[in-house]
C-alpha cells in the first residue's frame, strides 16, 4: 500500500477516500446512537449559550457555564450549532448519576451530534494527510466513533490538540515562530475544551526539551516554553468568558471539582474499574452497546497493530510516543476511568497501528526473500535416522492433539456427542464442512445432537468477545508484563548487591534466595494461600487482633478490589520467579572480566555510571532468555491461580479459564470442548505473535552461534 | 574494585534482611500450622508460634493422607509417574535434538519454531485430546496413562534444552572424532553425549518436577483412589481443608513432607544445576 501511496493522485484519492468514509460513518452513528449519559447536560449547556446568543445579551456569556467542571469552549459550540434548530423548552436539570434522558428534542440532537462528528471528520482528514492509513483506523475506531458523534465534549479537544502537536511538529521542522505561536492558541483552546487533552502540551514539552538535550541547547527552551505556555494560558482565558469574572475562585473551583469527583463521586466508585482499565477499553469496542450502529468495530486489531508500530512510529515522530505515553501514563493514575478519555490518544495509536501494519508487511516480505537454509544432501540423509524417532513422538503426543483441537473447535462435539465422535463423527464434519459439503449448523445449546455437528468458526466470535470485553485478555498480558519485569527487577538487584566486593554474609544470603525455586511452584502458591485468604488467613487475623497498628491492614478485604487483587497475585509470583533471575544474573556478572572494572575504577567511572553503561550491556544478552522464559510462564501460569480455589475468571490468565470451563466459559454457549479448543487456538496465535518478535532476535545470535 | 563503604554495607545488609523475611514468611506461616496440635478446623487467632507443638498432623498424613490411601502408595505413585515421564522424554527426545543441533536440512527453522512453540504453549490446552486419545487407548485412568501425559508436557522444553546443550559443544571436537574414523552414531555415544550428560540431567530434573507437582490434569485423568499421586492429594486436601473436613495443619505437614525430596536433590545438585541450566536456557 505505501508504494502506491507514493504516487501523489493516488494519495489524494486515499485521503479523499478516508475522509468520506470517516464522515459517513459519523453520520450513521448520528442517526443510530442511542441517547448516552452526560449527553442532556451539554445539551442544557448549549441551549443556554443558544438563548444568550439569540437574545444578543453578550454579558450573559461572563455568567453562564452549565456544568462549570468543563470550561465552556466546546460546549458554545454545540450551543452555535443550535442556532439552527427553532428554540426548544431548556432541559431539565438533573445530577451526574441520572439515567440517559431519551426525551431530548431531535432537532437538538441532531444538530449537537452534527457539529461534533464534523469535528471528528476534520480530525480524521488532518490525519489522513499525515498517514493515510492511520486515517483509515481512526475512521473506523468504534470508540471515537461514539463519542465524537455523541453531544460529549471530546470532538472539539480532540480536533485541537491534534492540531497542536501539527503546527508544535511544524515548527520544528521549520523553526518558523509563527508555528510556535500557533500551537500556543491551540494549546489555549484544547485548554477550553477539556482540560485533559492538554496532555498532548506535556507530551510536546517533554518532545521539545529533549530535542533541546540533544542538541546541547537547553537555556533557550526553558524561555520559549514559558513563552509557549503563557500565550497558552492567555489564549485559554480569552477563550473562556466564564473565568473574566472572578477567574481565580472559578479556575479553582473547576479544578477542585475533578480532584473530588475523581476519588469520591457515586459513579466513579460503582463502576469498580481497576487500575488498568484504560487497557481493558482499549481491546473493547461499544458494539456490545449499540448493536446496528458500527460497520466494522476494528479497535481490538488497530491496538494490536499498533503495539507491532510503537519503536517504528519511535523512530519516525517521538512526539506522537510521547503523547501516547503520557496519555497512558496519565489515565493509569487518574482514579476516573470512563471510556470516552481513551480519545486523548486515539490519533497517535492510529498512527501507531499504520506504522505496524507497515512494519508487519515488511517483515513478511524479508521472509519471503531470505534464503533459504544451505544444505547438501548428504548431510540431509544422516539426518533421517537422527530425526524419526523423535518426530514421530511429538507428532503423535503434541502436533496429533494440536489438529484434532483445531478440528473440534469447528464442531459441537460434546458429552452427547462422544459416541458419534469416537467413531470418526469428527472428521466426517470437518472434511465435508471444510469442503462445503455439509453446511454449518447452528444448534441450540445445550446441545443434545447424538451426532457431531459442523458448526463453522460460529463458534469463535462469542469467545474472543468473551475474553476482551471481560478484560481477561488484558489481565493475561498485562500479568504476564508486570510479574516478569518485577521478577527481572528484583532479581537482576539482588544479584548486583551480592557481587559487591567484601559483602558479609552473602554467601549465606544466596542460599536464602534461592529457597523459593527449590519449592513446587503449587505449593509456594498454597504458602501463600495460608496468609492471603479471606477472614481465617494469617493476614486477616494479624488485622483482627492488632486493628489499625497492623502495618498492611489496609490489604484485608483485598479480594472485593481488582485492582488489590493483581497485587496480592504478584507478591508469589515474584517470590516464586525472581531466584531464576537472580541465579541467571550471577553467573552472569561472574563470566564478565574483572578487568573492565578495574579500568571503569582507575578512569574514576562512579559505580553508577560503570553500572549503566559497562555490567547491564554486558549482562542484558545473558539474562534476557531467562526473562523470556519467565514472561512466557507468567502468561501460562495456572497452578498460582488454581490454588486460589476461590480465584475470579476474569481476573486469571486464558490457561486458568481454559481448565475451568464452568467458572470462566460457561456462561458462553458451546460445548466444553469446542470451548476449550478455540481459547487455546486464540493461546496459540498470540503466543506466535509474542514469540514471532523475539523469534527475529534469536535468529541473530543463532547466526552468531554458528559462525 | 574497592570493598564497599560501611554505610553501603549495612544498607545492603538491611536490604537482605527484608527480602530474607519475604522468604521466610509464608514458609514460616505454614511451619507454625503444621506444627500446631491444637487446630481442629480452621485456625480462629492469630499466632507466631504454634499454640500446642505436636507432630501428630505430620504422622496423620504419613499414615492416610487421602481417603483410604496409605502415604507409600501415593509415594510411589508419583515416584513412577514423573520419573518415568522424565525417562520418556528424554529418550524420545534426545536423537532429534542431537539431529536439530548438528545437521542442517530443509525446514529446520520452521522446525525449530514450532519446538519452541510447543514448549510454550500452556500444557492445559493439550488436556481434551490427550484425554480422548488416551480414552480410546483405554490407559486413561492409569499410571502408565499419566506418565505418557507428563512426557508429552515435557517434550518439547526437554528437546530444546538439549539442543542447546548439545549446540555448546564445540565442533572441532566431534570433527576430531570423525577423522579418527568414528561414524556419526560413535562420536554421539562417545563424545556427544558424554560430555552433555550433565545438562541433560538437569533437563531430566525439570521433567521430574513438572510430572511430580501437576495435579489438575491428574484429577481430570484419573478417578481411581489407588492411583492418585502425592500432590494429587495435596491438592484434594487444600479442598478438604477449607471446606473444614481438615484440620489445616494437615495440608501444611503434608505439603512440607512433599518439598523435602526436591529441596534434596536441589541440595545435591545445586552447583550443575544452577551452571548448567544458567548457560543452557533455551535461546
Amino acid at each position: 500500500m505505501n508504494i502506491k501511496l507514493n504516487n501523489p493522485i493516488v494519495r489524494i484519492l486515499a485521503i479523499l477516500a478516508v475522509i468520506a468514509l470517516a464522515w459517513t460513518l459519523r453520520a450513521r452513528a448520528v442517526d443510530k446512537l442511542s441517547i448516552d449519559y452526560d449527553e442532556d447536560d451539554y445539551t442544557r449547556a448549549g441551549q443556554e449559550f443558544a438563548h444568550l446568543i439569540r437574545t444578543s445579551n453578550w454579558s450573559g456569556f461572563l455568567e453562564t457555564n452549565y456544568r462549570p467542571e468543563h470550561p465552556p469552549l466546546a460546549k458554545i459550540v454545540i450551543g452555535v450549532s443550535f442556532l439552527t434548530t427553532p428554540e426548544e423548552k431548556l432541559l431539565a436539570d438533573r445530577p451526574t448519576t441520572s439515567e440517559p434522558n431519551k426525551y431530548i428534542p431531535r432537532p437538538l440532537v441532531h444538530a449537537g451530534r452534527n457539529v461534533n462528528a464534523f469535528l471528528g471528520g476534520l480530525t480524521v482528514a488532518l490525519l489522513a494527510i499525515v498517514n493515510p492509513l492511520a486515517g483509515l483506523a481512526l475512521a473506523t475506531h468504534t470508540f471515537t466513533i461514539k463519542y465524537v458523534s455523541q453531544i460529549m465534549l471530546e470532538a472539539l479537544p480532540a480536533l485541537t490538540s491534534f492540531s497542536m502537536a501539527l503546527a508544535y511538529l511544524q515548527f520544528k521542522k521549520t523553526r518558523k515562530t509563527g508555528w510556535l505561536i500557533a500551537s500556543a492558541v491551540f494549546l489555549g483552546l484544547t485548554a477550553a475544551s477539556k482540560y485533559l487533552y492538554c496532555v498532548v502540551g506535556i507530551a510536546i514539552l517533554i518532545d521539545w526539551f529533549m530535542s533541546a538535550k540533544e542538541q546541547d541547547d537547553v537555556k533557550p527552551f526553558f524561555k520559549n516554553a514559558l513563552l509557549w505556555s503563557v500565550l497558552g494560558l492567555v489564549i485559554f482565558f480569552a477563550a473562556n468568558p466564564f473565568l473574566w469574572a472572578d477567574p481565580v475562585q472559578r479556575l479553582r473551583e473547576s479544578v477542585f471539582y475533578h480532584a473530588g469527583y475523581s476519588t469520591s463521586a457515586e459513579e466513579v466508585q460503582e463502576a469498580g474499574f481497576p487500575v488498568w482499565q484504560v487497557f481493558n477499553w482499549l481491546v473493547f469496542s461499544p458494539t456490545v452497546w449499540h448493536e446496528d450502529v458500527f460497520v466494522t468495530a476494528p479497535d481490538f486489531l488497530i491496538t494490536v497493530l499498533a503495539l507491532f508500530g510503537l519503536s517504528r512510529l519511535w523512530k519516525k515522530e517521538r512526539l506522537y510516543i510521547v503523547w501516547l505515553g503520557a496519555a497512558v501514563f496519565f489515565l493509569l493514575l487518574w482514579p476516573a476511568k470512563w471510556p470516552q478519555y481513551i480519545l486523548t490518544f486515539t490519533v497517535p495509536l492510529s498512527l501507531a497501528a499504520a506504522e505496524g501494519a507497515a512494519s508487519i508487511r515488511r517483515s513478511f516480505i524479508e521472509w519471503f526473500k531470505t534464503p533459504k537454509t544451505v544444505y547438501n544432501k548428504k548431510e540431509a540423509r544422516q539426518a533421517i535416522p537422527w530425526l524419526v524417532p523423535g518426530l514421530l513422538a511429538f507428532t503423535v503426543l503434541t502436533l496429533l492433539p494440536f489438529v484434532f483441537q483445531l478440528g473440534v473447535s469447528v464442531t459441537d462435539f460434546n458429552s452427547a456427542s462422544i459416541r458419534d465422535g469416537f467413531q470418526g463423527g469428527i472428521w466426517r464434519e470437518v472434511s465435508g464442512g471444510l469442503t462445503g459439503q455439509i453446511e454449518a449448523a447452528n444448534p441450540e445449546f445445550p446441545f443434545r445432537s447424538k451426532e457431531v455437528q459442523y458448526t463453522g468458526f460460529s463458534g469463535y466470535l462469542p469467545i474472543f468477545e468473551f475474553i476482551t470485553s471481560d478484560g481477561i485478555l488484558v489481565f493475561n498480558i498485562l500479568w504476564m508484563v508486570v510479574s516478569s519485569s518485577l521478577q527481572a527487577l528484583l532479581g537482576l538487584g539482588l544479584a548486583l548487591l551480592l557481587n559487591q566486593r567484601g559483602v558479609t554474609l552473602s554467601r549465606f544470603w544466596q542460599a536464602l534466595f534461592i529457597l523459593p525455586w527449590a519449592i513446587p511452584e503449587f505449593i509456594g502458591a498454597l504458602l501463600w494461600l495460608n496468609i492471603f485468604v479471606p477472614e481465617i488467613g494469617w493476614l486477616s487475623l494479624a488485622a483482627q487482633k492488632y486493628g489499625d497498628a497492623f502495618l498492611f491492614k489496609s490489604f484485608v478485604g483485598w479480594e472485593e478490589s481488582s485492582s488489590l487483587w493483581f497485587l496480592i497475585f504478584l507478591i508469589p509470583a515474584i517470590w516464586y520467579g525472581f531466584p531464576l533471575i537472580m541465579l541467571a544474573a550471577n553467573a552472569g556478572l561472574k563470566t564478565i572480566s574483572k578487568d573492565i572494572f578495574e579500568a571503569a575504577a582507575i578512569d574514576g567511572a562512579g559505580s553508577w555510571q560503570t553500572l549503566r553503561h559497562m555490567t547491564l550491556p554486558l549482562l542484558m544478552p545473558l539474562l534476557l532468555p531467562a526473562i523470556i522464559i519467565r514472561g512466557i510462564y507468567a502468561f501460562n501460569q495456572f497452578y498460582l491461580f488454581q490454588a486460589f480455589f476461590f480465584s475470579r475468571s476474569t481476573l486469571a490468565t486464558l490457561s486458568y479459564n481454559l481448565f475451568n470451563p464452568n467458572s470462566g466459559f460457561g456462561g458462553v454457549p458451546g460445548g466444553q470442548f469446542a470451548t476449550s479448543a478455540i481459547i487455546n487456538i486464540i493461546t496459540v496465535l498470540i503466543l506466535i505473535l509474542l514469540v514471532a518478535q523475539f523469534n527475529r532476535r534469536m535468529q541473530n545470535r543463532e547466526e552468531f552461534r554458528n559462525a | 574494585m574497592r570493598k564497599i563503604s560501611l554505610s553501603r554495607q549495612i544498607a545492603t545488609q538491611l536490604i537482605f534482611l527484608l527480602v530474607g523475611l519475604f522468604i521466610l514468611i509464608p514458609i514460616w506461616s505454614t511451619f507454625r500450622l503444621a506444627f500446631d496440635g491444637s487446630l481442629r478446623g480452621r485456625p480462629t487467632e492469630f499466632t507466631w508460634l504454634p499454640k500446642e507443638f505436636s507432630t501428630e498432623a505430620f504422622l496423620t498424613v504419613l499414615d492416610r493422607p487421602y481417603q483410604s490411601v496409605e502415604f507409600s502408595i501415593l509415594l510411589r505413585n508419583s515416584m513412577i509417574v514423573s520419573f518415568g515421564a522424565a525417562i520418556l522424554a528424554i529418550l524420545l527426545g534426545l536423537s532429534l535434538a542431537y539431529g536439530f543441533a548438528r545437521f542442517r536440512f530443509p525446514a529446520k527453522q520452521t522446525g525449530l519454531f514450532v519446538l519452541l512453540l510447543a514448549a510454550l504453549l500452556p500444557p492445559i490446552a493439550f488436556a481434551t485430546p490427550l484425554y480422548i486419545i488416551l480414552s480410546l487407548l483405554k490407559i486413561r485412568t492409569t499410571l502408565l496413562g499419566l506418565v505418557i501425559v507428563y512426557a508429552a508436557f515435557a517434550m518439547p522444553f526437554a528437546i530444546w534444552n538439549m539442543r542447546a546443550a548439545f549446540q555448546a559443544i564445540p565442533k572441532e571436537v566431534e570433527e576430531a572424532a570423525y577423522i579418527d574414523g568414528a561414524n556419526n552414531f560413535q562420536t554421539f555415544l562417545r563424545i556427544s553425549l558424554p560430555v552433555s550428560l550433565p545438562s541433560i540431567a538437569v533437563t531430566a530434573m525439570i521433567a521430574f518436577l513438572m510430572g511430580y507437582t501437576e495435579f489438575a490434569i491428574g484429577w481430570l485423568f484419573v478417578d481411581k483412589a489407588d492411583n492418585v499421586t502425592l500432590s494429587m492429594a495435596v491438592y484434594a486436601l487444600v479442598n478438604g481443608q477449607f471446606a473444614g473436613a481438615q484440620p489445616w495443619s494437615a495440608l501444611g505437614s503434608l505439603a512440607i513432607i512433599m518439598t523435602i525430596p526436591v529441596l534434596v536433590i536441589f541440595i545435591l545438585f545445586q552447583q550443575t544445576f544452577m551452571e548448567r541450566l544458567l548457560f543452557q536456557e533455551p535461546a
